[in-house]
């Protein structure tokens, strides 16, 4: 009998630091994504944007080809780039393929008032694009009207309204050059919007203009 | 010269003095209207002409505009500068040039279609602004304490309850020790009991003998194995799901202030989100277009803003800790759900408006993935590209065309 127990405790002792152990393992910490299955076909071999693991040795315990490889399986940092990062900027001064540049100088608001949009006056499907376009990038400033402003632009402060009489008969290139390289306070949003975006909404705010 | 002729001479070019400065205040008392209407229509003009570079308060691309009336030259100074700025610097006038020269010679647009009685308008209602600021950011500040303190409140109050109920169940343990031991005393000191009746009333509970007994054993061995079997299946399913995973990042974003409180779009930063396969983590100059101007944060202050101008000034990219690993065997395209399939952020994200720490909201396993694709109907309407698909999925079913019957259970439409 005394035996049975003795087992039965020794049970219970090693099934309660079992318990502990995987509790252990499954709260780790807010800051720990938890174990991985099949690691060697989790981690790209090839550079993949927005994913950097700097650490040479990050992964050797999965790593295949132990003696043909320097590093760990994980490793994913192009050592050749700035900051060991896997995406770098364009070089300046280049186009890329399929672009066409914009070279009219962030000052320059009387040559960008001269430029014409590629679309063709009435083009509705430009317009109602332009629309979607505005609710996502320009109405938490300038308003879905384009007058009142929005919730950013209530406290970012200085908002103009596209019928002022300052802004009201601005022409469509004005309006490009200032998404382009932003005016005032305005940042320049070229980074976030392609060309052919930029016309679209400039076709958008024109509309509004004419409040 | 004599002394009383020195002194009249003062008095007079005292008097003359006061007689002047009381002469220009009148003008200008007459030149600002303070009538309500004059008010209302001179907000309404710099609502709509000047808001966008002036407030009354704060400068912004042009100065604040707070007792403008008292610190430049002239009303009819001010009215040439607003008709044309321009015209004003170039004629050499000293005030001017210093304050073209103080905002790095931004020109002011001129609003020479402005009458004498509209600007004039605008200046009664600038200094009406003075006069008597607005005080709503106080009233803000106060509510929000309110609510502070109601929670506050609350959570005590639980405790309170918790604590009491306590109290009472060790009184009510007490009480009951108390009976027991009085209720033995009087039995024991009663005639006629036999030993049996003796053994009853004078049983001792021995810890030892329950925890050897057979029912407790049994009942302790079936917990345990249990417990163990649900918390070793619950490891073992966790294994590579990585739901409700919720790093610190470098820098406290909250998106329920920004996407939550300020509405800003998803796609406002996440700028690839419907050309790319990656949403994108947006750059710090996507950050800036707001934040040159915002420099306090709601929850942070200025503490976690400032990394991102440190961040700007190093050339020192922020390291944000990716949440949605999906692994690599498998493909994901954010265009394709979010562009083609019009499939909304919040279905994988969760209410990303919500948190202010991002989680991984959804498993991101493969039940999960195809559960979506078998119950997804296409939007095949007014596209001409599902005709013929439709046409023949009528033919042998009668649902709706789904993902799936478009291919989307394919294994290499995400594995290959």
């Amino acid at each position: 009998m005394r035996d049975i127990h003795m087992n039965l405790l020794k049970s219970i002792k090693s099934a309660v630091v079992l318990a502990l152990g995987v509790a252990m393992v499954s709260c780790a910490g807010v800051d720990n994504p938890g174990l991985e299955y099949a690691p060697n076909m989790y981690h790209s071999v090839a550079y993949e944007p927005l994913k950097q693991i700097t650490d040479e040795n990050a992964g050797d315990w999965v790593q295949m080809d132990q003696e043909n490889s320097n590093y760990g399986e994980y490793y994913s940092s192009n050592p050749l780039n700035p900051n060991r990062m896997n995406m770098r900027t364009p070089p300046a001064n280049t186009i890329a393929r399929g672009k066409s540049p914009y070279r009219v100088a962030k000052d320059d608001l009387d040559s960008a008032a001269n430029v014409i949009s590629p679309y063709p006056e009435g083009n509705e499907a430009i317009l109602k694009d332009g629309k979607v376009l505005y609710e996502k990038f320009c109405d938490h400033c300038h308003g879905k009207d384009g007058i009142t402003p929005g919730k950013v632009g209530d406290v970012f402060l200085g908002v103009p309204a596209y019928n002022s009489a300052a802004i009201k008969d601005k022409p469509e290139g004005h309006v490009f050059h200032v998404i382009t390289h932003g005016k005032g306070r305005m940042g320049a949003h070229a980074s976030q919007l392609s060309v052919d975006e930029r016309w679209r909404i400039a076709r958008y705010v024109q509309k509004l203009q004419k409040q | 010269m004599t002394r009383k002729s020195l002194t009249a001479r003062i008095l007079k070019t005292f008097a003359f003095t006061a007689l002047l400065a009381f002469n220009f205040a009148g003008v200008f008392a007459q030149s600002i209207p303070t009538d309500d209407a004059n008010i209302s229509n001179g907000k309404s003009l710099f609502d709509a002409n000047c808001k966008a570079c002036h407030s009354v308060e704060n400068k912004l691309v042009g100065p604040a505009l707070k007792n403008v009336y008292d610190r430049t030259p002239s009303v009819e100074w001010i009215f040439s500068f607003v008709r044309n700025s321009q015209k004003v610097i170039k004629g050499g006038d000293e005030y001017a040039v210093a304050l073209y020269n103080e905002y790095n010679k931004t020109e002011m647009t001129s609003f020479d279609s402005f009458s004498d009685e509209e600007i004039l308008d605008i200046l009664s209602f600038i200094k009406n602004e003075t006069d008597n600021p607005a005080v709503v950011e106080v009233a803000v500040a106060d509510s929000g304490d309110a609510s502070q303190n109601n929670e506050a409140v609350s959570s005590t109050y639980l405790n309170v309850i918790v604590v009491g109920l306590i109290v009472v169940l060790a009184l009510i343990f007490v009480v009951l020790i108390l009976i027991t031991t009085v209720l033995t005393k009087y039995v024991n000191n009663k005639d006629g009991l036999d030993d049996i009746d003796k053994e009853v009333v004078n049983q001792s509970f021995s810890l030892g003998a329950t925890l050897t007994s057979k029912p407790f054993m049994f009942l302790a061995v079936f917990l345990f194995t249990a417990i163990v079997f649900k918390v070793v299946i619950n490891g073992l399913f966790s294994v590579g799901v990585q739901m409700g995973y919720q790093p610190t990042q470098p820098i406290a974003f909250s998106h329920q202030i920004h996407a939550g409180q300020y509405e800003i779009d998803c796609n406002y930063c996440h700028t690839g989100v419907m050309k790319s396969k990656n949403a994108n983590i947006p750059s710090p100059n996507i950050c800036m277009n707001c934040h040159s101007a915002i420099t306090k944060g709601t929850n942070t202050g200025e503490d976690e803003i400032k990394k991102i101008y440190a961040a700007i000034e190093n050339d020192q990219p922020i390291e944000w800790v990716r949440i949605h690993n999906l692994p690599d065997l498998s493909y994901f395209n954010h265009s394709q759900h979010v562009n083609v399939g019009g499939v909304e952020c919040q279905t994988c994200h969760g209410p990303i408006e919500e948190m202010d720490v991002v989680k991984q909201q959804s498993l991101l396993t493969m039940g999960w993935c195809v559960d979506c694709h078998r119950n997804t109907e296409l939007n095949t309407k007014d596209n001409k590209y599902y005709d013929k698909l439709v046409e023949l999925h009528k033919e042998d079913s009668d649902k709706a065309l789904t993902v799936e019957d478009n291919g989307g259970l394919e294994c290499a439409k995400c594995h290959y």
